[in-house]
């Protein structure tokens, strides 16, 4: 017994010094010392990031270059690592941390409901809100849940299509509760023309000039921002000629990456990776 | 609901694959240790059950049970390993193997291995060595057997390993010294293998009172937004999570799997499984006693991730094809015996019992 024991653990202890495949990133210590709690300050995310979903893997092994694919397959998205890893430039900010309560027998629970938008200030965008009981909580879940939610935004031009896009492409609205915004195309130089509150989204949108227009209950600036917000997603919903060309349909990223398909199935029998070892 | 998790996080990969270790190891892929040569396993077990071939191993989980007082008992789940079957859920199998234990001899292992029990709370893989060794000096039945082809597996291990490393390809004959047992069946496929250590869950338990602590450093994020008299952010309510791809079931999946982003499973004898959605199926009853089947532990995707990226580069693989979140396990709630020696007082035999496992699928795919 001690034979085998000491064996399997000389064996362990040489695999410990390199671990090579998968957990090359952490060494035991590390695993150890995240055992105790929440950890301190932010790690790297893209490197200790283990994906969950298929999509999750394909993005961390880079088989998925731009954002745009995932869109053009209207591909759900739950992990928020993928939009950080395949849009870079993302900032985000809180727009309002306000508490809301709710009676009890034993007097009032106050809870902290926190407004984040990120954004790369060039077409994309997304809107967080998140109810949690502390104020940094609130804060780090709103900022998981916006990059959830990162939409593609089209822009378009008022008249002469000179230079970048630089406006909405038609006068689209959006609703939410009873707040309704409405964005008309603007020329180049006005700016954007919208109260405080929305103009911070569609600034982070990337959306240089524009008339805005909005109808019902504003004061509700929760539905005021997220009525901008459908407004903004329902940029690429509008059909005009552009589209009018039959669509060539691509190959989904999860048909394109299965081996399943490409390989011809041979043996039934898996060759399992062979060690080299070290004489 | 105070019921404790344990998590199977990854430890070091085994130098072979194929190398055996003992029935008390927790370990996912490699070749599975049956606790005696023998295990009276019917064939058909062993084989997927559609397209019949021979299932290779996931993951074995040493589980044994310290409220029934049951010591030896081991968890496999075994998968068939070609690409058109691994999304099924019919080839999916889960072995419980128990060996059955007759009155007398309860109490008298009881007591010895009773500090030795349950997934032990430490990390450290040394600790399964110490465990195997307790395990083996207070065992009275242990067998001499098994011993003695130990010692001569482990003696020619190193032997072996060489000579596997030079013929590339994993069916071709290979001279083997001769063993007590049958030769290992080169045939049976196996996956990347490495070791699993424990560890507890320490979820964060909500604190009841809205923190003052936390609150001074953001304050002044307040004070920023709310600088505007005009605007007064009324009739806010209450609103749970929601995200354009992802319900809520999902986001506090994702949220407990990024507490630990590495385990690979989870083990809760009789309590709640992490689901991935809501949809569950209904576990049904044990084919021996009829009782109501409960949940023991489930496997988590970062095992899928992580078996992915050691079969990089092999064509044909399995988990390239596999695409689900969780993979849940039912075991009978009384943990019967399932072998049929008729309640004499044998104490040896093993029986082995097959349970009912669901998968939770992303439906993206």
């Amino acid at each position: 017994m001690a034979d085998r024991g000491g064996e399997r653990g000389g064996e362990r202890g040489g695999e410990r010094g390199g671990f090579g495949r998968g957990f090359g990133r952490g060494g035991r210590g590390d695993r150890g010392g995240r055992r105790g709690g929440r950890r301190g300050g932010r790690q790297q995310e893209e490197e200790k990031w283990v994906p969950v979903t298929k999509l999750g893997r394909l993005v961390r092994e880079g088989k998925i270059h731009k954002i745009e694919e995932i869109y053009l397959h209207s591909l759900p998205v739950k992990e928020h690592q993928i939009i950080e890893l395949l849009v870079p430039g993302l900032k985000d900010e809180v727009m309002k941390i306000t508490p809301v309560q709710k009676q009890t027998r034993a007097g009032q629970r106050t809870r902290f409901k926190a407004f984040v938008v990120v954004g790369d200030c060039d077409g994309h965008v997304g809107l967080g809100v998140k109810c949690a009981k502390e104020v940094a909580t609130a804060i780090r879940g709103a900022i998981i849940l916006a990059k959830l939610s990162v939409v593609p935004v089209r822009r378009g031009y008022w008249g002469n299509k000179i230079g970048q896009p630089h406006t909405v492409p038609c006068k689209v609205t959006g609703k939410c509760g009873s707040v309704t915004v409405r964005m008309v195309p603007a020329p180049r130089g006005s700016g954007i023309v919208a109260a405080r509150v929305p103009k911070k989204v569609l600034q982070f949108a990337g959306i240089e000039d524009v008339f805005t227009s909005s109808r019902g209950s504003t004061k509700t600036l929760g539905n005021f921002v997220k009525a901008t917000f459908d407004c903004l997603m329902k940029t690429y919903g509008f059909l005009t000629p552009e589209f009018w060309d039959e669509t060539r349909y691509v190959k989904t990223p999860f048909q394109e990456f299965t081996d399943l398909l490409a390989k011809p199935t041979k043996g039934l029998v898996i060759e399992a990776p062979v060690e080299t070892v070290e004489a | 609901m105070a019921e404790e998790v344990h998590l199977g996080l990854p430890g070091p990969w085994a130098a072979d694959y194929r190398e055996k270790a003992d029935h008390y190891t927790t370990k996912i892929g490699g070749v599975p240790d049956w606790p005696t040569g023998d295990m009276g396993i019917k064939p058909e077990m062993l084989q997927c059950s559609l397209c019949g071939t021979k299932l290779c191993l996931v993951a074995q989980v040493y589980a044994p049970v310290v409220k029934l007082n049951i010591e030896e008992r081991i968890i496999y789940v075994l998968v068939c390993p070609t690409p058109e079957c691994g999304p099924k859920p019919q080839s999916w199998k889960v072995l419980r193997v128990q060996k059955c234990r007759n009155v007398e001899q309860t109490e008298g292992d009881g007591d010895e291995l009773g500090q030795g029990t349950g997934p032990p709370s430490t990390s450290v893989p040394e600790e399964q060595i110490d465990k195997n060794k307790s395990h083996d000096i207070n065992d009275d039945d242990f067998d001499l057997d098994a011993l003695a082809e130990a010692l001569e597996q482990a003696a020619t291990l190193a032997s072996n390993s060489k000579k596997k490393n030079k013929s590339k390809c994993a069916n071709a004959p290979i001279e083997r010294p001769v063993l007590k047992e049958k030769p290992a069946d080169l045939s049976i496929p196996v996956l990347p293998c490495f070791y699993i250590y424990y560890d507890k869950e320490q979820y964060r338990v909500k604190v009841a009172v809205g923190s003052s602590s936390n609150e001074f450093p953001l304050d002044k994020e307040m004070t920023d937004t709310g600088n505007y008299e005009e605007e007064k952010w009324d009739g806010e309510k209450y609103e749970y999570d929601k995200a354009i791809g992802a319900d809520r079931t999902f986001l506090k999946f994702k949220k407990r799997l990024d507490a630990y982003p590495e385990q690979c499973f989870r083990y809760s004898y009789g309590g709640k499984p992490l689901l991935a959605a809501t949809k569950v199926q209904d576990a049904g009853t044990c084919r021996f006693c009829g009782s109501p089947r409960q949940y023991e532990l489930q496997l988590m995707s970062p095992l899928l991730y992580f078996l992915h990226e050691a079969g990089k580069g092999s064509s044909n693989y399995g988990p390239s094809n596999w695409t689900w979140l969780t993979l849940i396990v039912y075991t009978c709630s009384k943990s019967c015996c399932p072998s049929s020696c008729g309640g004499r007082p044998c104490g040896c035999c093993w029986g082995v019992a097959e349970e009912e496992i669901t998968i939770q699928e992303d439906e993206a795919v």
